[in-house]
Order: structure tokens, then sequence, then C-alpha cells
């Protein structure tokens, strides 16, 4: 069994285990979430793209939004035999690239990174790491096999957290 | 997604509002600049969200987009691509100022390719106006230098869709002996798409259900 590159799209939430590498290409606005769980090495991520699900009747998706996307990975994590008690996460993306389309008060990559904050707070899991806001967009590798998140960026050096 | 694939027939018209709209942005444009510059379709598709930072040459390729909000009787956003790498040659041709640094630009560099953009998209608007019959006006123009995937994301968060539909017209511009081109794309929001395929349909006359 040798490691996979698993790509998580627009929305998406999936779950690996050691020696997988996760993969989000281009996050702008949308959060990367990573979860990890170092004793067993099995982790995932959530590539969320909106604050809440409350403002909608119907989640036919649930990774699109940070609320239900954390609930959702964290419920599937359990059910490779983690415990939430065991979770880390780290936060990748949010940034603000477009200030002019839809004006809102708070830009939505902030919104994004808020939501996804008081969902993790409201679980009990720790951030351990962040490569968040600012107006450029990323691409982010989580390795399985030590939950280090490893970061690219337009035109500036690789950061791993 | 219902709105199903463009039939050819459809295809070839919206080649025919690309072809107009080409005319009319290579006449502002000339004014502009104060030469002559001649423009051309080369493709016109309707693409998926995800097939688009494929086509602009990969999820992390760098990419120049003019960005501007559309509204009217459909709401959208509008996008007009620039491969990176030429964006000197642009500016060069607009201002006559030719840029050192693609991924930094002079402020009048930026204005410059954000009036380019600008002039596409209000060109490409009123013919499809002229057509379809759907009055659609844009707002201001914004500039955004990035991976080609995070500027589609940002646009797909705002549109509030993960699945989307965009409708792109691929123009050249012939100055002299440069050729240069940009992608013009429409993503209408989730509720436009239909409207906007109806109004496409009705104009063609063919039935709205296929």
């Amino acid at each position: 069994m040798g490691e996979k590159n698993i790509v998580v799209g627009i929305a998406e939430f999936k779950t690996a285990r050691d020696p997988d590498l996760m993969v989000a290409y281009g996050l702008g606005s949308c959060v990367g979430v990573t979860l990890y769980d170092r004793l067993h090495k099995v982790g995932g991520m959530a590539h969320v793209m909106l604050p809440s699900s409350r403002l909608h009747s119907t989640v036919s998706i649930p990774g699109k939004y940070a609320d239900t996307g954390i609930e959702a990975l964290c419920s599937a994590l359990i059910g490779e035999g983690s415990n939430s008690k065991f979770l880390e996460a780290k936060l990748v993306g949010g940034a603000n690239m477009f200030v002019s389309i839809i004006q809102q008060a708070v830009p939505i990559g902030t919104r994004n990174l808020s939501a996804v904050r008081e969902k993790l707070r409201e679980k009990g899991i720790p951030i351990k790491g962040e490569d968040v806001g600012g107006i450029h967009g990323r691409t982010m590798f989580f390795n399985l096999s030590d939950g280090k998140v490893e970061i690219r960026k337009l035109n500036q050096p690789n950061n791993v957290i | 997604m219902e709105t199903g694939q463009f039939t050819e027939f459809q295809m070839d018209a919206l080649r025919e509002i690309g072809n107009v709209g080409a005319g009319n942005a290579a006449t502002a444009l000339s004014q502009m600049v104060g030469r002559r510059v001649d423009m051309s379709v080369t493709k016109v598709m309707v693409l998926p969200a995800d097939a688009i930072a494929k086509f602009l040459g990969g999820i992390e390729k760098n990419v120049a987009a003019v960005h501007m909000p559309v509204y009217g009787e459909m709401l959208g956003i509008a996008l007009i691509f620039f491969p990176l790498e030429r964006l000197p040659e642009l500016s060069a041709m607009l201002i006559g100022q030719k840029e050192e640094d693609p991924a930094n630009l002079s402020e009048l560099g930026q204005s410059a390719i954000k009036e380019l953009g600008s002039i596409l998209t209000g060109a490409y608007l009123s013919a499809l106006f002229r057509f379809i019959h759907i009055q659609l006006i844009h707002g201001v123009p914004g500039l955004v230098i990035d991976m080609a995937q995070a500027i589609l994301d940002t646009v797909l968060v705002e549109l509030e869709q993960r699945e989307e539909v965009a409708i792109v017209i691929e123009t050249e511009f012939l100055e002299d002996d440069k050729q240069l081109t940009g992608s013009f794309f429409l993503l209408p929001e989730a509720g436009s798409l239909k409207k906007f395929f109806e109004a496409f349909s009705k104009a063609l006359g063919i039935p709205s259900d296929g």
C-alpha cells in the first residue's frame, strides 16, 4: 500500500491516513481546514466555501459550509477510529482577493475564517497553525505522516505550518 | 445542471455574438489607443467551472484577471483573463509604456488593463443585448493577479456556487504584428443561468425545454 495524493475539491471533505498526502489547489476566499490525530496518524481536510448553513433550508453538500463541513469531517474521523479529543486543526486560505465585486461590511474570506474558528471552539479542537488572510490565493499540501501543512503562494517562498 | 449542453446551433449564435462584440471592442480600443487594433474571436465555448483553470493553462498557472459584477436582467460576474507574461506588451499597446514586472504593474499599467477588460466586457454585453435582448451592465472593474484556481475559487464563493458554467469567448487582438489574447468569461449566478438559456432559446426561436 503506497502513499496516495488525495485532492480535496471545493466544498468537499475527505479523510486519509499516514502516509497519504492531501492537496487543495487554489484556495481563494475558501478555507482549507485540516484535522489531524497524531496518535492514530489519521486526519482529514474540508475545503469550506461559505460560513454558515443556517441561511439555507436544505444542506445537500455539507462540505460547503464551515459549520456542517467541520461537523461532517469530525464524524468521518471518529468513524476512522479517531476521537475528537485527539484532533488538532490547521487553517489555510480565507484571503480577500477581490475587493470590489460584492460590497460587504466584512469580506467573505474573513467571515469564513471566523465561522471555522467558532465551530472549532465549539468542538473543543485546538488550532495549531494558520496561514490565512491577505490578498493572495494558496495551494496547500497536508502530510498525513506528521500533520504538517505546506503552503504555496504566488511569488513567495513556501511556508510550512 | 439542467441547462444541458449548448447545441451546435446555439454555439454558432454565441460565436456571432462574440464576433459582433469583438468588432465593437476593436473600434473602442482603436479610438482609445489612437491606432488601428483588429480583434477576432478564436474560440467560443461553454465550460463547466472545473474545466476553466485547465483552459487557462493549469490550476496553479499565474494569470491576470479583470473582474467585474454584472447586473441587470441577470446577475453574474464577468472575468477577462490575460496571460501574465503578456501583460507588459498589453500595457505597451495601451499606454505606450512597457512594464518591467508583470506581477507588479505600475498604477497606470493597472488602470489600462482594467480599462481594456471593461471595454471588452461592455462590448460583449451590448452584443448579447442585441441578439438575445437581455439588458446587462457591468460594475467597476478590479484587477487580480494570482493562481487561476484561486481566482475561480473566489468567484464561485461570490456566486455561492460550487458547480458553475461559464460562457467563454476567447479574443485575439492584433496590433501590427503583435498578437495578444484575452478570454472573456461570463459566469451567471444559478438562477440567472436558466434565464440566460431561456432568453437565448427564445431569441433563436427554439423551444427552451431542451
